[in-house]
């Protein structure tokens, strides 16, 4: 389990030598690739563009004048299931389409990992689980889940009307995967959309989101 | 990993051979769907004990056996993931504590960062009987398990855990869990023994642990492990650098820009490389916002006007004053002089100050760099410096009642030299009234001198020239200002009458010295001195008597007054090696205060107890006078009591790496310093410490007090 130790000559190569000067300097680098900086609440939200499952790609940028829900998703994950076979997230996605936001839904797993789904599989859960989102977007490679620093599935963005990133974070604020939980928790997506509907800023802005890990290749 | 590993083994061969009375876990219920196959963990409840002592507390433990491949998760999840529960379902009377979790391992995962356990884990939990239970009943304990288990995917699992044990009166034997419930509380982290603080800029936290003395070559790794969510990123490079002061350890910043508002509280595990392997040591901490290695966020204009200002107070502190009144004198007899003689001595003083200043400041920085961990007023926690200190002040003391003349050759060196009607003697006053002054902190003077020792040697010699000016400055303006002089009474005999009035407050400094080595070398040390004391005054007194006397008596009387001031200064060295008393146990009986001790204080705050914490010294002065004055009075004692502050003291009369790494902390380097570690409330975080001034009053502490919630 130990993440890769790197070496302190690695370690030096990599940051030159600034840190040497006093005692010892040593860091462990998780293996992990570079990640770059993610989208920041209050900042624009990074544009991108990805394939959805009916084959047309669909960008960002497209949407710009309209409040865009973005849901991180992975049919199989507790927490994911929690929120759809209690109908939480198609109530959510209803009532936000039904007042012209756009919801976008997206499956970063890469091929083989868990929740990776096909276009034909993709549709076929829309429709059994009667979901109602404008797309899904099938981000195989993570381009965009990695952009957004997309860590958990159910993980959620709210982007305003100006393009700029005004939620990040949970649905919720019930990190579990009980059922009986969605009863009474206070739903962050829903709070914020209220809000940008009306033209005030978001109460909670950042919250940790709780799930499942988007697997990402 | 190693711990683990043994861990492992030991719990393995342990539930073999144990016909423990726990239920196997079932697999998870119908209500959480999950894939198909055993469970990921299997759960058993432990116990510490075999038997229940009615009204007596234990330990029990949920042991996870985790699958290979997958892990649970710690407090913090990190990334994702979610930390288990336990929904205890207790006999009535019965109380359960929190989960107590043991060190996480990190989990990476692709990009993204887990905290948790693999293999296995035993999270605790303090359970503690009702009075009255029946001896000879077996009770049932146990709750509701639910844990979220991972590999690549997740799948939360949940189980009933039960445990029966017999009551039986008497202390109980060691249970089939104990020695594995042992085993995870030695990894639960423990309080730090370290202040720690840190800085927080959009891109990164910094986060520096006051920890001196560590070898850095033994350190194999750091880790810092944040408490909660959105702090820094968990997944980042933690640069770590590890030097005399402590450890600072840098990372990018996370993504909840209101998470660094309070203060951060973490597990900093710490590996160290020992000659027959490596230990891994987790303390939780509880850093402060504020300067994170930065030193306080003083300019070095500031620094040089507090100082300055502190430097003028400090004419006036107790322990300044019987100096003061020498230079009064020496002014009064100065008067008559012409304006160059007098603004010549006026400099000189001032010379005389500002040299020692650097001397003694000089030293302080060369020992800091050193790596000791010393402040102001470092020189009197050496017993020698003291008494030589003593045998100083008690020398011009006599001179002062009139037992040795001025100008007699005899004298102890500083006071021959200071009494000196010469320039040398405005040197030397001023010298001597640096050396009386160091045991003191003025008001200002913390935050200055606290500054200096974080700067670099240029910046830190000026702000203690600064103060050495502020103390030298009134005498200094009266020097060169002829129209202030006028203000002074005509020399007369009432001259003779002050000074030997003013021998007073030097016999009390030198009383109030004696003390100081009494706590520093004993009882042995205190009778070498006060012998050492003696011989001083018979060498004075013998030279004294033999002033009129025939040459050939007055030889003889010099030469015994000398070999009996030698014996003095023979003493000193002998006194300052003396052995310290045994250090006691605890405070006096009936002492509304405890020894500080870094445990004892992150113990009380875990307990979500208001604490109040003297910094203190024997040597020093303000300390003793805030303490007379201000902390034994009836109104702070009831005061305390009725908030339920806990009154911690710590004791710097004696050098203590320790303490200074404290008041390093707070940007100071000397004593006194007075801090109110308000209490937690609820499962707030607990609030920043808070610095009292350092002349403290009854009001002021009643007023810090007050504004205590409790």
């Amino acid at each position: 389990m130990s993440p890769a130790l790197l070496t302190r000559r690695s370690f030096l190569a990599r940051t030159g030598t600034g840190l040497v000067l006093a005692g010892t300097t040593s860091a462990l680098l998780p293996a992990r690739p570079a990640w770059a900086a993610p989208a920041k609440v209050g900042e624009p939200a990074p544009g991108f563009t990805v394939n959805a499952t009916t084959g047309s790609p669909v960008s960002l940028a497209s949407y710009k004048g309209k409040i865009v829900v973005l849901e991180w998703t992975n049919h199989d994950c507790p927490y994911v299931r929690k929120h759809y076979e209690t109908g939480n997230m198609q109530g959510l996605q209803r009532d936000a389409t039904g007042q012209g936001v756009v919801w976008l839904t997206v499956i970063s797993s890469s091929e083989g990992t868990q929740g990776y789904v096909t276009p034909p599989q993709a549709d076929e859960l829309t429709t059994s689980r009667k979901a109602a989102p404008t797309a899904v977007l099938l981000d195989t490679k993570g381009v965009a889940g990695k952009l957004y620093g997309a860590t958990n599935t159910p993980h959620m963005y709210v982007v305003d009307k100006a393009g700029t990133l005004v939620y990040a974070g949970a649905i919720d604020d019930r990190p579990t995967s009980r059922r009986a939980d969605v009863q009474g928790a206070n739903n962050y997506v829903r709070a914020a959309l209220e809000a940008v509907t009306a033209g005030q800023p978001v109460k909670t802005p950042v919250t940790r989101a709780y799930g499942c890990t988007v697997k990402y290749s | 990993m190693a711990i683990r590993l043994l861990a492992a083994a030991l719990f393995g061969g342990m539930l073999a051979g144990s016909g423990l009375a726990a239920e196997p876990a079932r697999a998870p219920t119908a209500k959480s769907p999950a894939p198909p196959g055993p469970p990921r963990v299997s759960v058993t409840l432990l116990s510490e004990v075999a038997s229940i002592e009615p009204g007596s507390s234990f330990w029990v433990g949920i042991h996870q056996r985790i699958a290979p491949g997958w892990h649970t998760y710690w407090t913090n999840p990190g990334d994702s993931g979610e930390p288990p529960t336990v929904d205890w379902a207790l006999p009535a009377g019965w109380q359960a504590g929190p989960l107590v979790f043991p060190q996480p391992e990190r989990l990476p995962i692709g990009p993204l960062m887990g905290f948790g356990y693999t293999n296995e884990v035993v999270l605790l939990t303090r359970l503690t009987a009702p009075e009255g239970l029946t001896a000879g009943t077996t009770i049932r304990l146990g709750g509701h398990a639910a844990w979220l288990v991972c590999e690549k995917i997740c799948i939360p699992e949940e189980a009933e855990v039960t445990l029966a044990l017999p009551v039986v009166a008497g202390k109980p034997v060691a249970g089939a869990g104990a020695a594995a419930i042992e085993q995870a509380r030695r990894a639960v982290p423990s309080p730090s023994p370290w202040p720690a603080s840190f800085r927080a800029t959009p891109e990164a936290v910094t986060v520096s642990v006051t920890a001196p003395g560590l070898e850095p070559d033994r350190i194999a790794e750091v880790w810092f492990f944040p408490g909660r969510w959105g702090v820094i990123d968990h997944a980042a490079v933690q640069e770590v650098t590890i030097d005399r002061a402590g450890i600072t350890l840098r990372a990018k910043r996370g993504l909840l820009p209101t998470a660094t508002d309070s203060d951060l509280d973490g597990v900093l595990v710490i590996r160290e490389r020992l000659d027959q392997g490596q230990v891994s040591q987790a303390f939780a901490i509880k850093a402060v916002a504020g300067s994170a290695s930065a030193g306080p966020s003083l300019s070095l204009v500031a620094a040089l006007g507090l100082a300055l200002a502190g430097g003028l107070i400090l004419n006036l502190m107790p322990c300044v004053l019987p100096v003061l009144s020498i230079k009064a004198l020496a002014l009064v007899r100065h008067a008559e002089a012409s304006p160059g003689v007098v603004r010549r001595h006026g400099l000189a003083y001032t010379a005389g100050v500002l040299v020692c200043f650097a001397v003694v400041a000089g030293a302080l920085l060369a020992l800091r760099a050193g790596g000791a961990q010393i402040g102001w007023g470092f020189q009197l926690q050496s017993p020698l410096v003291v008494t030589a200190l003593a045998y100083v002040l008690f020398t011009l003391a006599l001179s002062l009642s009139g037992l040795l003349a001025i100008g007699g050759r005899l004298t102890g060196v500083g006071q021959g030299l200071a009494a000196r009607p010469g320039y040398a003697g405005s040197f030397f006053t001023g010298a001597l009234a640096t050396v009386a002054a160091t045991p003191c902190t003025a008001p200002f003077m913390g935050a200055a001198v606290g500054y200096a020792l974080t700067q670099p040697p240029a910046a830190a010699l000026a702000v203690f020239e600064a103060l050495g000016l502020g103390l030298a400055l009134p005498f200094l303006a009266l020097s060169l200002v002829p129209a202030w002089r006028r203000l002074l009474p005509r020399p007369g005999p009432w001259m003779k009458r002050l000074s030997q009035a003013l021998a007073f407050p030097l016999y009390a400094s030198v009383a109030w010295l004696v003390w100081v080595v009494s706590r520093q070398a004993g009882p042995d040390g205190v009778a070498l001195v006060l012998v050492g004391l003696l011989l001083i005054a018979f060498g004075a007194w013998l030279h004294h008597a033999a002033r009129g006397a025939a040459p050939r008596w007055r030889r003889a009387a010099t030469g015994f007054a000398l070999a009996s001031v030698a014996a003095a200064v023979a003493l000193a060295p002998l006194a300052a090696a003396s052995l310290p008393p045994a250090p006691t146990a605890g405070a006096p009986a009936g002492a509304a205060w405890e020894p500080y001790s870094p445990g004892r204080l992150a113990e009380l705050r875990m307990q979500g107890k208001p604490v109040f914490v003297n910094f203190t010294a024997a040597w020093c002065i303000t300390c003793l006078v805030n303490e007379r004055v201000a902390l034994r009075s009836p109104a702070v004692t009831e005061a305390f009591a009725r908030k339920g502050v806990v009154y911690l003291k710590a004791d710097w009369t004696n050098r203590s790496a320790e303490i200074a790494s404290v008041l390093g902390s707070f940007g100071r380097s000397g004593v006194p310093l007075y801090v109110v570690y308000p209490a937690r409330v609820g499962q707030a975080a607990a609030p920043e410490p808070r610095v009292l001034p350092q002349i403290l009053t009854e009001s002021t502490i009643l007023e810090a007090i007050d504004k205590e919630r409790l």
